[in-house]
């Protein structure tokens, strides 16, 4: 397969710090995968940033959230014939080579679905021991309400076929929307595979990505949110 | 009459003022404003009313009363709200991801074409 027809989504909300040394080292790393940003309301120039870089930019004119924004991109990356759709983080906790990985997974491995797990071989350095709790009972409450066995429930690099993300019914706007993306795959009975990737855990990234106290407002936005 | 009356009727003359400004307001909602209006209005001028109801039901005050049933109420006004809430982000999200979708900043080189294996 062409790698020009895996396509990253990269959900991007007030990054313009990073954004450029992200979607840089993306690029350097492969050259021919499509990136989408897709700006979600920022109000410090991330999208004027990005379209600089030979990159897809889409933007929300009001701020919605990541989830929001995922299914956004995850629609243009269909409609533009995408055979591989892979999320990723605009913060540069994630490393491209996993992408490789991932897509590799999908493409040789005959699964639907590659999730990347910070925790299938050695536990991640820079994590505190709160948040190491938090994603174990994170996982526990997936086994429990999907049944899926997977090591890591909230992380955001995941490679999809093509075929396979476009069953999934999305209607979390905010950070619920990991949890309803494993939901979905359980509820599709999809074929999945954990992979081993690494996150790096820098100041920038730490003071930008989940507290550990949003993991109740999670939990409150699945049990309330988004349905009708 | 006492000073909270006038303050109560007049605050009641005020709501369904309010009510009735609004041109697009069915008849049928009409009738039921007016009807509130004179049920809130007669329990201001009888509040023994309310005791009487209150004993009725098996509540002691009639304060007591209006106190549980104003409760309930604002809790169903709350979350027809928030549902209201709910349908118009939903709304708002269709439209941003039209909008987003009609505007996509294209790449300026066509790149990737080339036969570049991911294998």
């Amino acid at each position: 397969m062409d790698s020009s027809s895996v396509w990253v989504i990269i959900p991007a909300y007030n990054e313009a710090q990073v954004i450029v040394e992200v979607l840089r080292e993306l690029l350097d790393y492969n050259p021919s995968y499509q990136v989408v940003v897709v700006d979600d309301g920022s109000s410090d120039g991330t999208a004027a940033i990005a379209r600089n870089l030979p990159v897809h930019v889409l933007s929300h004119p009001v701020n919605l959230g990541q989830g929001a924004a995922l299914a956004t991109g995850i629609e243009y990356a269909l409609r533009q014939k995408a055979e591989v759709v892979v999320t990723f983080d605009a913060d540069g906790q994630m490393r491209p080579q996993d992408i490789g990985t991932l897509v590799n997974e999908v493409v040789d491995g005959q699964v639907d679905v590659a999730l990347g797990s910070r925790f299938l071989t050695s536990a991640p350095e820079g994590i505190s021991r709160m948040k190491r709790i938090l994603l174990k009972l994170a996982t526990v409450l997936t086994r429990i309400t999907t049944g899926l066995k997977i090591t890591d429930a909230h992380n955001g690099i995941r490679a999809f076929r093509a075929e396979a993300v476009r069953k999934l019914v999305l209607t979390q706007n905010q950070m619920a929307h990991a949890s309803e993306i494993l939901s979905e795959i359980a509820r599709n009975k999809l074929v999945y595979r954990e992979v081993p990737v690494k996150i790096r855990y820098t100041t920038y990234s730490k003071a930008k990505g989940q507290s550990i106290f949003n993991s109740i407002n999670i939990l409150f936005e699945l049990l309330i949110g988004g349905k009708k | 009459m006492t000073p909270v009356k006038i303050i109560l009727i007049l605050f009641l003359l005020i709501v369904l003022r309010m009510f009735l400004v609004q041109k697009s307001l069915t008849v049928i909602k009409r009738v039921v404003a007016f009807l509130m209006f004179f049920i809130l209005l007669t329990l201001v001028l009888f509040p023994d009313l309310s005791t009487l109801i209150a004993n009725f039901i098996g509540v002691g005050r009639g304060v007591d009363l209006v106190f549980y049933f104003s409760h309930l109420f604002l809790l169903l006004l709350i979350i027809s709200l928030w549902r209201r809430t709910i349908v118009l982000m939903t709304d708002i999200t269709k439209l941003s991801r039209t909008l987003a979708l009609q505007n996509p900043n294209k790449p300026r080189e066509q790149k990737g074409q080339t036969d570049d294996k991911a294998e």
